[in-house]
């Protein structure tokens, strides 16, 4: 009897269960991750992407929302590599800036439209990773990690010393806002619409890649590659794909970052940018395309507050990290989505004991 | 011609520097082999034990040798609180979890650091007189000496922790075979922070080292502990020989290379050597005990 | 002409032997059989057959075609199936996706068409399900499709990690110890699902620890002993050849777990069977 008294469901578990309940509403749910079609709850998230900055037209937060969505592209290309292929890259901060890079250059020195210049960044991320990929991609663990990290460190120093090309330390400014056919997209409102709409264009791709075939080879690569190549599956084939798939996104959100920014400098493509992105793919949840956003909005937001705090910003930045990962190693919404199944699976046991048929 | 006078000069530098490459290194390598798990604060360490001893010397006006002394007391402590706050909840994580989680420590140690004992890079006094000794025609610090000399010793005494009393046999029983470790009732979590501590007093003793050679400020400790790293994976990852010889290989190599290439450049040569040595040899060196398992 | 024929393999392992001089054939369409105590090299034989290691010397040939340098993918795209000793189902995937994932070289189209989701796409994808399905209707599975494959008991997913290697329709199924870890009725399942397998054309290669199984299903048995292949023919051949009595008798199972040799194993399941 001890036992159903430790497990009686409380009163004062409602109160966790309300805001719980409507947080699994907003939150994703990662614990049916692999439930991939596309749902209702979908709309929802596009109707909130949609309608969220004219109900809050606070102009410092259309700024941090576009700030958000383009880590949010950089962290659903990453969570791609890491979370469903398994790997481990600290380099993707390296491909965010050859984006930002590219597009920086070619618009300044070489005046190239920015829509192309966009899709020239893409493109030269994915090819220095289509380039880098097939030596590093051999690694495993540790020393992968360790090899991307490499990779992303010669590039800020290329990047400083090359000051005829890059404009060494000081960047390259002037960078024109992004334009399509004459819409220039010069406010902060205009700019949350172009990277929160690349953002779901690229997030439906990426749906669309993880519930079909490449998912499940991924999947499959990241549980077991000896099973994977068992059912001729091209394993260093299909990381080598991945990692430049997500190197072109990391790109892409290069590209709008120079765009938004409209200056380019190597301390934005730090160390410290590539800690920021794994952790939103971790505080996601693994395996799991909504998470990565989710991340991606939550750590823009957690910088931007802590900014604040000036020189005590990066101790907090550093401890709060560890506290996250201690507590939610697996990521923040599956820890919540557990507790709320959890309590709701009581609740009901709750009434059938108390219907006396348990 | 004027390229090649220079290089006797760079090869004491390069030596000098090796050898706290190869202290850091040593300190990864304390850790993997008790645990399997890498360290990116391993760096910070080296930072904090010049940026202490420098606040006790400089401020508290403390005598060098106790200075010195309570700077590495002071490091092995933040080594065993780190292993308790950060590493001991984690252990059963995945390693990119591991990994994130000692960046962020190593975030958290450079900027308390900047932020308790300033952002100035700091120098310490040389151990003894600034007058370059000249050896064989090359004008050679005396500090270079004392860090070969103190690294030589340091060495030795590790060397003989590690094979000659029984708390390093164990070590080495619980990194090598844990299960069997665990069933002879060695303590694996105690190993490891033992280790901790270790590798975070001989990271706090290069950096007292170091301090007095190069400028060390609260944000040098990132790059020196990846440099190190890189070092322990050129002479053959978990070993102690090829922490050593990776070091050395390493700071002679960065070293000469300013010779030929800008010095802009210079980090990049740690980096590139890693990328070649992963893809062509990725056992180190030496070889390595440690590339079978799955996790390397 | 033989599916798979082996010649002269010979595998050596810092100079330890591990094999020498083997040559074995499987014709199309029957169950071949290998087996051997513990440490008679047929997990390396298993090894080189798929592809995980390459011999020192010899050949090996599938449909005609010499595969002794390929990869184990291109093996498999070849018509190579197989199942692991220790089960490697993917545990992140539903039950279904593992299946699907078996037919993952059946579906054409790159990333892009993927991402686009294109008509086709959308067409092959549901046939493929609708495909997986059926397999695991046959395999008794399928009142757990949605569930993921960690969830799953022991058993059942040895049956999930054989429908994967027949989901790519395969030539020849390799089993390594199908058998290991099931209890008795499970192996009588798995024996019923094998013949039924063969039955749908597919040739059937077992390396297997069980003896009374493979006696009972094999058309030619192998044995395999200190590296040498010491008998070859049908299994009453095999169970009255002298050489391998002595082989088993002399040299006693090295399976922590058991403490009887092979042959008295046998003979206990017979006993069981009775």
């Amino acid at each position: 009897m001890v036992e159903t008294k430790k497990n009686e469901f409380r009163k004062r578990d409602l109160f966790y269960l309300v805001p719980l309940w409507l947080l699994s509403l907003i939150a994703p749910d990662p614990y049916l991750y692999h439930k991939k079609e596309f749902k209702k709850k979908d709309l929802f998230y596009l109707g909130a992407i949609g309608l969220a900055p004219l109900i809050w037209s606070d102009p410092h937060f259309h700024h941090l929302m576009v700030l958000a969505g383009i880590y949010a592209i950089l962290s659903l290309g990453l969570s791609l590599f890491m979370g469903y292929a398994g790997q481990i890259s600290l380099g993707h901060a390296a491909f965010f800036g050859i984006g930002a890079y590219t597009t920086a250059i070619l618009t300044t020195r070489y005046g190239v439209p920015i829509f192309l210049a966009f899709w020239a960044s893409a493109a030269s991320a994915a090819a220095i990773a289509s380039f880098i990929g097939r030596p590093i991609l051999k690694l495993k663990g540790y020393f992968l990690a360790l090899a991307t990290l490499g990779f992303g460190e010669i590039f800020l120093v290329v990047l400083r010393e090359s000051t005829d090309l890059t404009g060494g330390v000081i960047g390259i400014f002037g960078i024109p806002w992004f334009s399509v056919m004459g819409f220039i997209f010069d406010t902060y409102l205009k700019q949350y619409y172009l990277t929160w709409g690349v953002l779901v264009g690229l997030f439906v791709f990426s749906k669309n890649l993880v519930r079909s075939k490449v998912g499940r080879a991924l999947l499959a690569v990241a549980a077991s590659e000896d099973a994977a190549s068992s059912v001729g599956i091209n394993v260093p084939r299909i990381k080598l794909e991945i990692f430049i798939l997500s190197a072109a996104y990391a790109g892409l959100a290069g590209s709008l970052f120079a765009c938004v920014m409209s200056i380019a400098n190597p301390e934005a493509f730090s160390l410290g940018l590539t800690v920021l992105i794994v952790m939103m793919v971790i505080l996601g949840g693994m395996g799991n395309l909504y998470g990565p956003i989710a991340g991606a909005i939550l750590l823009t937001w957690l910088t931007d507050i802590l900014s604040r705090y000036q020189e005590y910003s990066l101790p907090a930045y550093g401890m709060i990290l560890i506290l996250l990962l201690i507590f939610f190693p697996d990521g923040i919404g599956t820890r919540l989505n557990v507790r709320v199944i959890y309590l709701i699976g009581y609740w009901a046991k709750k009434k059938k004991r108390d219907e006396g048929k348990l | 011609m004027s390229t090649w006078t220079y290089i006797p000069q760079l090869l004491s530098s390069g030596i000098t520097i090796g050898a706290i490459y190869a202290l850091v290194a040593l300190g990864f390598v304390t850790i993997a082999r008790a645990s399997q798990i890498i360290n990116f604060a391993q760096g910070e360490f080296v930072m904090l034990g010049g940026v202490i001893t420098f606040f006790f010397l400089k401020v508290m006006n403390l005598p060098y040798p106790l200075a010195a002394f309570i700077a590495i007391l002071i490091v092995i402590l933040i080594g065993f609180v780190m292993h308790l706050s950060v590493v001991y909840p984690l252990r059963k994580a995945s390693i990119v979890i591991l990994l994130m989680a000692t960046l962020g420590a190593s975030i958290f140690l450079s900027s308390t650091s900047g932020l308790l004992f300033g952002t100035l890079p700091k120098t310490l006094p040389p151990f003894s007189g600034e007058r370059p000794l000249q050896l064989l025609g090359v004008s050679v610090l005396p500090q270079s000496v004392w860090v070969l000399i103190s690294t030589l010793i340091l060495l030795i005494f590790l060397y003989l922790l590690s094979h000659r009393t029984l708390l390093g046999k164990a070590m080495e029983a619980s990194s090598t075979d844990p299960l069997g470790a665990d069933l002879l009732g060695i303590s694996r979590n105690l190993m490891v922070f033992l280790a901790f501590g270790v590798s975070a007093g001989v990271g706090a003793f290069a950096g007292i080292l170091i301090t007095p050679v190069f400028f060390t400020s609260y944000s040098s400790g990132t790059l020196l502990g990846l440099k190190g790293f890189i070092a322990a994976v050129l002479g053959g990852w978990g070993k102690n020989s090829g922490a050593i010889l990776g070091g050395f290989v390493l700071g002679i190599v960065e070293s000469l290379s300013l010779a030929f290439i800008p010095a802009g450049y210079k980090d990049a040569i740690a980096f590139g050597i890693l990328l070649l040595i992963l893809h062509f040899r990725p056992k180190g060196i030496l070889g390595s005990p440690f590339m079978d398992s799955r996790r390397w | 002409m033989a599916l798979l024929s082996i010649e002269n393999i010979r595998k050596e392992y810092d100079g330890i032997i591990a094999l020498d001089r083997i040559s074995l054939k499987v014709e199309k369409g029957s169950i071949t059989g290998l087996i051997g105590p513990n440490g008679a090299g047929k997990s390396t034989l298993f090894h080189l057959i798929s592809g995980v290691e390459k011999p020192d010397s010899g050949k090996i040939y599938f449909k005609g075609r010499d595969i002794t340098s390929m990869e184990p993918h291109e093996r498999s795209t070849l018509g190579m199936g197989r199942t692991f000793q220790t089960i490697q189902v993917w545990g992140n995937m539903t039950v279904v996706e593992n299946i699907m994932a078996g037919m993952n070289q059946k579906l054409k189209g790159g990333m892009l068409s993927y991402g686009l989701w294109l008509p086709r796409i959308r067409r092959s994808e549901k046939g493929a399900l609708q495909e997986a399905k059926e397999i695991l209707d046959s395999l008794g599975l399928l009142g757990k499709w949605e569930s993921m494959a960690s969830q799953l008991p022991y058993g059942k997913q040895k049956l999930l990690e054989i429908g994967r290697a027949l989901a790519m329709k395969p030539d020849l199924l390799l089993l390594d110890e199908p058998a290991s870890g099931l209890t008795l009725n499970e192996i009588r399942h798995l024996s019923e699902k094998i013949i039924h397998i063969r039955q749908e054309g597919v040739t059937v290669f077992i390396v297997e620890h069980h003896m009374g199984m493979v006696m009972e299903l094999a058309d030619e048995i192998a044995v395999l002993h200190n590296g040498e292949l010491i008998a070859e023919g049908t299994p009453e051949a095999v169970r009255r050849n002298p050489e391998v009595i002595e082989a088993y008798l002399t040299r006693r199972s090295r399976d922590p777990h058991s403490t009887l040799s092979p042959m008295e194993k046998v003979s206990q399941y017979e006993i069981k069977k009775k």
